[in-house]
């Protein structure tokens, strides 16, 4: 990874990825997780890159909160 | 609403392996007399065999066979929850292509022979083919060749599918035979690892099998004999002209290549001067400047930002316009789409819309760029991201045609096919 993105905040830890069939647009991850997530013209989360370091306590707390258990943080 | 259907003849040429036994007939003898017993190599000797050939997966992804028996062995136990099972992928989604059709009529033992001298190498007891309800022959071919085979052991079970595009995805026949609706869900692990009912499970297309068949039978020295060091063996080709109106393609050729021989050797001279659409309606198209030295070579094709996929070719031979015929199929993978994913069940529509909207003159090729680049990688299987590459690689590899459409210099008189009222 550059060295920019470890003085920011930390080396890649882990990626989130959708299941994409118990998705329902509900944007609770967006709400959590804003640099990671934002939501397409239909609701939809779009991932922007893997999760940092620092990012990580968030980013389950993303997961957790997701009411249709359709995000899930897999380490790296 | 539009559909695409699986053609309506096929023709199928005799060829140097898989369809050596064209003018056979189906008939186990006959397979028998052409390829002799059912060779019974070890696992190892098997491995070994498949990947000294280099054979690749033939349902679209081209993943190297080797490793997949690998994985599949690798997680075996003794216990019954643990036994490998084998699937035949015969179900062929794809309307534009007959190759599978063609295979398991022509040789369906070639494929079942394949399938059986896996699953004894690997201890599997389960075989499963599956079949699409919308090329009934093909289901009828396969129950014909299994009545003549012996069990010894092997229990075969056969599938149909429903006549869907995504029906033939690999996880789709997973969830048909646990007897639910066979459409795509997310899978965490591939099937190899953990497949049918948690098993690992070796599940591969009707040509992958028939290769896996016919390399146990003639050796790997005779298999590699064709195609080249780098691709050893051959590849089954679907060349078809653009459905019509009713959906309809009227004739299908199917044909196998050596890899590595040219495409000027299966095309005529009107397709070699016309747009080429290669791996149906996933696949990509390649420019016509492009078709006098393509070879049927993946790095090749990749090189040309193309990729061989299940080996479907459209051909544009007949001066229609890319752009009307992008916008139609386009609108039927969005009917297709299972409707499981927000991305796909939302995207596959608006993309649609805005092919439609360039085949009307209008030029929607920002919200086209915006659109792939949004469904691409967002769903449980590939079905937007094949979408989003053959309406992409209309703009990135047609180029002049699509100006010319814009503009009105091209002479398709903007007749997208008629929708039915």
């Amino acid at each position: 990874m550059s060295a920019a993105s470890e003085r920011v905040g930390g080396a890649p830890a882990g990626t989130l990825r959708v299941d994409w069939p118990e998705c329902r647009a509900r944007g609770l991850c967006a709400e959590l997780l804003p640099e990671r997530i934002v939501l397409d013209e239909w609701g939809y989360p779009v991932v922007l890159g893997p999760v940092r370091d620092d990012e990580l306590g968030l980013a389950r707390e993303a997961a957790l909160a997701c009411p249709r258990r359709a995000l899930h943080l897999v380490k790296d | 609403m539009r559909s695409v259907l699986p053609p309506a003849r096929l023709e199928v040429r005799r060829g140097p392996l898989l369809l050596s036994g064209v003018d056979d007939g189906p008939s186990l003898a006959a397979h028998r007399a052409r390829f002799g017993p059912l060779p019974t190599p070890d696992l190892a000797h098997l491995v070994d065999l498949v990947e000294s050939a280099a054979v690749r997966g033939r349902g679209g992804a081209g993943f190297p066979l080797a490793r997949k028996l690998r994985t599949v062995a690798r997680g075996r136990g003794r216990l019954p929850s643990r036994r490998p099972v084998v699937v035949v992928n015969a179900a062929e989604g794809e309307p534009v292509s007959a190759k599978d059709e063609a295979l398991v009529s022509v040789a369906p033992h070639l494929v079942l022979d394949g399938a059986e001298v896996a699953a004894r190498a690997l201890g599997a007891r389960d075989v499963h083919v599956v079949t699409s309800a919308d090329r009934p022959l093909v289901g009828r071919a396969v129950a014909q060749a299994l009545a003549e085979r012996r069990g010894d052991g092997l229990r075969w079970s056969t599938h149909e599918a429903e006549g869907r595009f995504v029906a033939g995805q690999a996880r789709a026949v997973l969830e048909l035979m646990d007897g639910r609706p066979g459409l795509p869900v997310t899978a965490w692990s591939p099937e190899a690892v953990d497949g049918h009912r948690g098993r690992p499970t070796l599940l591969s297309n009707a040509e992958s099998w028939a290769h896996l068949g016919a390399l146990v039978h003639v050796g790997g020295a005779a298999y590699a004999r064709l195609g080249t060091p780098d691709e050893p063996g051959t590849m089954l080709l679907t060349v078809t002209r653009p459905p019509g109106p009713d959906g309809r393609i009227a004739l299908a050729g199917v044909v196998e290549v050596e890899h590595g021989s040219r495409a000027r050797d299966v095309l005529d001279a009107d397709a070699l001067a016309a747009p080429l659409l290669v791996g149906g309606f996933h696949g990509t198209w390649v420019h016509p400047s492009a078709l006098r030295d393509l070879a049927w070579s993946q790095p090749h094709l990749r090189s040309l930002g193309a990729s061989l996929g299940a080996g479907a070719l459209v051909s544009l031979a007949d001066g229609s316009c890319p752009v009307g015929h992008t916008a139609a199929w386009t609108e039927f993978l969005a009917v297709e789409s299972a409707g499981r994913c927000g991305p796909c069940r939302n995207g596959l529509p608006a993309l649609a819309r805005a092919t439609d909207g360039l085949a009307r003159r209008v030029d929607t090729r920002p919200r086209i760029r915006e659109l792939t680049g949004l469904v691409t990688g967002r769903g449980a299987c590939a079905h937007p991201d094949g979408t989003a590459r053959l309406v992409g690689s209309m703009l990135t590899a047609l180029p002049d045609h699509v100006e010319d459409h814009l503009t009105g210099a091209c002479r398709c008189g903007v007749r997208v096919p008629a929708v039915v009222a």
